[in-house]
Formats: C-alpha cells, sequence, structure tokens
C-alpha cells in the first residue's frame, strides 16, 4: 500500500494523542532575499535572557532592513508537545531551538532545511564536534545550527566522604574507584548515586552505543557495566529511587545530600550556592569520570523548518544568532559554552580568577575541546524508557545485566524503524 | 407565534460543534489511527489488526491492563463506603461544619500536580512518614520503589482525592431519604447500625452504584496518581505501570507510535464501555426489584 495521509490537521485525542499530515514544504528558496517577517522559537529563556534575545533581534534588523524577528518563548514544560503540535499541522516557526535529539525525527521526516547543502560555508564557523550533533548518522546533512554548549565537572560531597572514611580530596577518578568507593560508603549507609546509568554514561564507559544502524550496547563492555551497578545497587550505594530516577530526580537527591556525588555543570553550581548552601559549603567538584578520555556534552541548536516561507531570513538569523559574538556574549550571562570554533579563546573561558564558578567554567571549556555528545540522536524517549526499565529488572535481579541489555537493545533497535 | 422546526437545533448547534471537533472527530480518528502505523510525523500506513496482535503478544500491555483492574478492585469499596460514612458524620447540623465540609473537599479541587509533590515528599524512602518509621524504630519502606506499594500508595491518594467528591453526591442523596423512614425505625427500636443497614443503605443503592461506576471508570483509567508517585516511570521495570501511562509512554513526543497508542486508547474504551453497560444492567435491575 502507497504510503497515505489521511484525516490531515488533527485535533488531538484525549488520551492518545495523534497527528498525521503531509510536509508542507513552501516554494521559499534559501537563497532568496534576506527580507520580510519571520518567528523565532525558543525554549524557556524567558524571562532572565529576555534583555539579551531582544538586544540581537534588535542587531539583526538593523543590519538587515527591511526584516522583522517576531520571538517567542514557550516554557520548557509542554515544549515537545508544542513542537510536535507544529510539526503536524507543517506550521512550525520560521526558526526553532532543538537539541538534536529533537531535531533528528523532524530532520528523519523531512522537515528541516539541510545547512550542509543550502549554507555550504557555514561548517567551519562551528566545533566540528558540535556540528556532528546535528548531522544524521549515515546519511550525512546538517540540521541545525549549533547554538550553547555544555559540559561540567563531577560534583562530589565531601562531608558524606569523611563520614565514610574516605579521602575528601581523592575522589573517583574512573568507573573501577567509583564502584571501589561506592562499596566503602554503602557500608556507613552512604549512597553514592542517585540514578542508574544513562546510555551517555554506556558511552563514557567506552561501550559501543551505535553501529551500522543498530544500537549495540549489550556488547562485553556494556555488560560489565551494568554487573558494576549491580554490585553497587545491592550494596545499598545507589538509592531505592534510582530505578526510576531521571537527572534532574538524581540532582535533586544530591542537593538533599541524600547522594555524594553527581555529575553538573557550572550552571549546577550557581543552583547548589543559592538553593542548597549547606551542601555548597562542603561541595567537591572533579573531572568527570571517564574511560575515553572524552567528556559528554549537551547542546541546544536553532533549526529551520522546510515549511518556513522566509527561508533565506531564516537561515540567516540562524546564523547570526549562533556566530561566535552573540554567542560569547550568552555564554557569559548563562554560564554555557559557545559551539564556534572562534568563541572558546576569549579570556573569560580561559583565566581563573580564583573562585569556583572560574575554575569549572575554565576547566569545562578545555573539556568541550574534545567531549563528545555521546547520547546518539536516534536515542528516542521511548528508547529512554526501555533502558531504565530493563536496568531497573537487571538491579532487581528479575533479569541477568546481559538479557536486560539484550532485550533493551532489542526494543531500541525496533523503535528505530 | 409561529413555530420554526430548526430552532432547537440553533440552541443545540454551539454545543454540538464543539463536541463534533473536540470528542467524535478525535474518537472516530482514533479508531482509524489504531488500524495503521502511523507516527506523530508523517504518514501512516494500514496495518490492518497488526497493533492487536502486538497488544496480545506485548506483556507491557498485560501488566498495564492487570495492574489497571488492580487498582479499580482496590479503590471502588472504600470510594463506595468511605464516603458515605464521612457525609452522614458532615449531614449533622453542629457548629463548625461548614470547616469540616471544606477540609473533605479540599483535595478533589487541589491540582493533582501539587497533590502528587505532597504525597511523594510524605511517602519518599527519606520522606516525613518513613522518617516517622524509623524514628519508632521501623526500617524504612518502599512505598514509591516497590511496584506493588507503589500501587497500593496511588489508590490511598485516589481515595483521599476521591472522597470529597463522592460525598458530596451523598449528601444530595441522603437529603432525599425520608425522614419517617429513620423515625419509624426508631419506634420499633432501632439502634444507629441497624438504621444505617436498613434504612439508609437501601435507599441510597441507587447512588451507590452511581458512585462505584464512577470510581471505577476513574479508577481503571488512572494517570496522575501513579505518573506523579513514580516520577513518569510506571514504578521500576515499569511494573506499576497502567492502561493510559501506557498510552502516553508509548504515544508521546515525536517519536511516538500514535497507530499502536490509539489501539491501546481502543481497547480501553472497549472495557470502560463494557464496564458502564454492566452497570447499567446492575441499575435496571435495581429499578425492577
Amino acid at each position: 500500500m502507497k504510503r497515505r495521509t489521511f484525516l490531515a490537521g488533527l485535533a488531538a485525542v484525549p488520551v492518545a494523542g495523534c497527528g498525521l499530515s503531509s510536509n508542507t514544504t513552501s516554494n521559499s528558496s534559501a537563497s532568496g532575499q534576506v527580507t520580510g517577517e519571520i518567528t523565532f522559537q525558543t525554549w524557556s529563556l524567558k524571562p532572565k535572557y529576555t534583555d539579551y534575545v531582544n538586544g540581537v533581534v534588535d542587531a539583526f534588523q538593523k543590519q538587515h532592513q527591511g526584516t522583522t524577528v517576531k520571538w517567542v518563548d514557550q516554557p520548557a514544560d509542554g515544549y515537545l508537545a508544542k513542537v510536535m503540535a507544529d510539526a503536524s499541522a507543517g506550521s512550525l516557526p520560521d526558526v526553532i531551538n532543538v537539541p538534536p535529539d529533537l531535531s533528528f525525527p523532524l530532520a528523519k521526516a523531512g522537515q528541516l532545511v539541510d545547512l550542509d547543502q543550502e549554507l555550504k560555508d557555514a561548517k567551519p564557523e562551528y566545533l566540528e564536534n558540535a556540528w556532528q550533533a546535528f548531522e544524521i548518522p549515515g546519511k550525512g546533512g546538517c540540521y541545525g545550527f549549533p547554538w550553547y554548549l555544555n559540559t561540567g565537572p563531577v560534583f562530589y560531597n565531601k562531608a558524606l566522604f569523611q563520614q565514610a572514611g574516605l579521602d575528601p580530596n581523592k575522589p573517583p577518578a574512573n568507573f573501577k574507584e567509583l564502584e571501589q568507593q561506592a562499596l566503602q560508603l554503602a557500608q556507613k549507609k552512604v549512597a553514592m548515586l542517585g540514578q542508574t546509568p544513562t546510555i551517555a554514561d554506556f558511552g563514557l564507559y567506552g561501550v559501543k552505543l551505535f553501529d551500522n544502524d543498530k544500537f549495540t550496547f549489550n556488547e562485553a563492555k556494556g555488560v560489565e557495566f551494568v554487573e558494576s551497578y549491580k554490585r553497587m545497587y545491592d550494596a545499598g550505594a545507589l538509592i531505592p529511587e534510582a530505578l526510576t530516577q531521571n537527572y534532574t530526580g538524581s540532582g535533586a537527591k544530591f542537593m538533599a545530600q541524600q547522594t555524594a556525588l553527581s555529575p553538573g555543570s557550572a550552571y549546577d553550581l550557581g543552583k547548589f550556592k543559592t538553593d542548597a548552601p549547606s551542601l555548597y559549603a562542603n561541595i567537591g567538584i572533579t573531572k568527570p569520570i571517564t574511560n575515553t578520555g572524552s567528556a559528554n556534552m549537551f547542546l541546544h541548536g536553532v533549526s529551520v523548518p522546510k515549511s518556513s516561507k522566509n527561508q533565506a531570513t531564516a537561515l540567516a538569523f540562524g546564523r547570526f544568532l549562533t556566530n561566535a559574538e552573540n554567542q560569547v556574549k550568552f555564554a557569559k550571562l548563562a554560564s554555557i559554552f559557545p559551539s564556534t570554533s572562534k568563541g572558546g579563546d576569549d579570556p573569560y573561558f580561559t583565566t581563573e580568577d580564583g573562585s569556583d564558578e572560574a575554575r569549572v567554567r575554565v576547566a569545562a571549556a578545555k573539556q568541550l575541546k574534545t567531549a563528545v555528545n555521546y547520547t546518539p540522536v536516534q536515542f528516542s524517549d521511548q528508547m529512554r524508557e526501555a533502558l531504565l526499565q530493563q536496568l531497573a529488572d537487571a538491579m532487581l535481579g528479575k533479569k541477568s545485566p546481559k538479557q536486560a541489555l539484550d532485550d533493551a537493545v532489542n526494543e531500541c533497535n525496533r523503535l528505530l524503524k | 407565534m409561529t413555530h420554526r422546526p430548526y430552532t432547537p437545533w440553533l440552541f443545540l448547534l454551539p454545543g454540538l460543534a464543539v463536541s463534533l471537533l473536540f470528542v467524535i472527530f478525535p474518537f472516530l480518528n482514533m479508531i482509524v489511527l489504531s488500524f495503521t502505523d502511523a507516527s506523530a510525523l508523517g504518514g501512516g500506513q494500514f496495518t490492518g489488526v497488526d497493533n492487536f496482535v502486538r497488544m496480545a503478544q506485548d506483556p507491557k500491555f498485560w501488566v498495564a491492563a492487570r495492574n489497571s483492574l488492580l487498582y479499580m478492585v482496590g479503590v471502588v469499596p472504600p470510594l463506595v463506603l468511605l464516603p458515605l460514612l464521612i457525609a452522614m458524620l458532615a449531614q449533622k447540623v453542629v457548629p463548625g461544619i461548614g470547616i469540616f465540609r471544606t477540609a473533605f473537599f479540599t483535595p478533589v479541587i487541589a491540582s493533582a500536580v501539587v497533590v502528587g509533590l505532597i504525597w511523594t515528599w510524605l511517602l519518599d524512602s527519606r520522606g516525613l512518614v518513613n522518617n516517622v518509621v524509623e524514628a519508632l524504630g521501623g526500617t524504612r519502606i518502599g512505598f514509591l520503589t516497590d511496584s506493588t506499594l507503589l500501587l497500593i500508595s496511588s489508590m490511598v491518594v485516589t481515595v483521599w482525592r476521591g472522597l470529597g467528591y463522592y460525598m458530596v453526591i451523598y449528601l444530595a442523596a441522603l437529603a432525599n431519604v425520608p425522614k419517617d423512614l429513620h423515625e419509624a425505625a426508631m419506634v420499633d427500636g432501632a439502634g444507629p447500625i441497624r438504621r444505617f443497614w436498613s434504612v439508609t443503605v437501601p435507599a441510597l443503592r441507587p447512588t451507590m452504584v452511581l458512585v462505584a461506576a464512577l470510581s471505577a471508570v476513574n479508577g481503571f483509567r488512572v494517570f496522575s496518581e501513579i505518573y506523579l508517585l513514580s516520577g513518569g516511570s510506571g514504578g521500576p521495570g515499569g511494573a506499576s505501570t497502567t492502561m493510559v501511562l501506557l498510552i502516553q509512554s508509548v504515544g508521546r513526543g515525536l517519536t511516538g507510535e500514535v497507530g499502536y497508542a490509539s489501539a491501546l486508547s481502543f481497547v480501553l474504551f472497549v472495557i470502560l464501555l463494557g464496564l458502564l453497560l454492566v452497570t447499567l444492567k446492575l441499575n435496571r435491575r435495581e429499578e425492577q426489584l
């Protein structure tokens, strides 16, 4: 049967939600004139960064007379639902703020402009690893201007380390030490970790995550990694909530001083200072735990949908917003890092002033040069849930680590289709 | 005055338009989608009954259906009985009864998210309840980390939230119980318990059937409580997932399997319809007796 589109422009079904619609491609050309009105949608930047974004918009409009950029900000809560509804209806904003895992399904469905094709000279302006994060692996094409990046150290609670008889100045430097120290802490009824490993943790451990269009994290190294977590879980080195927890929940447990170690970013350090001063007084900061030599990286970008009626202006704005000058300004405001090849050499990212913030910032900026976005772009929300559930079964002893990983990989590969 | 035959339709039109657009059309669309492999983006192909075959072989579906059934069985008896007892207390005219009635109704109007957060803080492994348990010399209980206890905790929240709502329904029904029946029973020497079973309960039976039907349907399609208490995960290994939680998890986001989620919704609809038909039959039998 032919690929068929029916009942376009659906209203939402109360429980299931649904949407089928054709991909509306406008006739607008990417090489057209930079003029006219565009809509730019960001992910939860108001009200903290209102002045910054308005400044960028004003500067762009001044540089390109005759253009109008209408900025809309969506709160983080419900952002995905909004993008989904707009994408289904073929009415995405002209420039849209998306992380790679959100740009991937849109690009796969043919809804985003390929920057490699439309702006051939743009690639060198960005860090290679950031540009790669918006490519469809194996198929080429880049579907988003990399915008802001983040990476960070590992935070640990020196007081809890001390309480368990560990040297507070010798946090774990690798996964082997992590297990050893976690088991020691567990003997004193202190939990080291707040969640089971994420797909990015498997990457940091050195597990091959994806190969030949298939997930492969059930390889021997992956099993070894889960076995290590199982030993820690059995000893009480993971809090009971770890089996159902995501990054945010796990971070909250670290803030509440219920766990001794948590990966984080410069942004988190500021949060500890204001929201958890007693933790901040005992905070230890160390390098990310990795077997590969590379840290994990998170990033956001901006994409231009093919449905945009003003692609030329949208592309020009996307490039302007993410240029080195604008990104460096934003990074200084928001404890994040620029994804441009030039912005990182600003003294702000290379010189310490003795404060913890500057130390974390400089270390993170250095780390970013080799950092990798370990989460494969194909790794969807449903896959994340499948992995979390299978790991829970492994921790509870309902399945062997090998079986749990095989089941998780099978489910992820099924969902890939 | 002339009678225009279309006048009633004009009055019906606004409501009908809203129903058609937001209820009937999405419902029909859901049925169509349940026979496709539609995703959130792009079209789908008709796949016949593939989704239903997959469902029959999907262990997650059976876990969710079992949990929803258990949930329903767990919440209906307390939601039929407890609000009745509270309504009988709240019916009394004593000083300060308004505060009592308001207190019981507050959980009904409180936001589900706020309620979920409060209960999460209470039942967390380091929460208030566990701190009290530990202070009393007990060991911490995994209210939210053990799949069975998570379901039970969630049922407790559902009952707590529902008490006020069903209490109001019972209050209205209690006002209609003839006082002379109670007086006659008192003259015959019946005590309060006897009067409850022999006068109040028979008079309220149709209301009890209604409350049972409403709480059964709401119990079977529970979402917020279990979602919030499990942090959206459906419990460790997804073992506390319920039907609506499964539908949400399968169909959400840009990568959602909308076809399969629709098929699950369709099955949920059929189950709930069956439940309501059974209740209707019970009610009719009641009227005939």
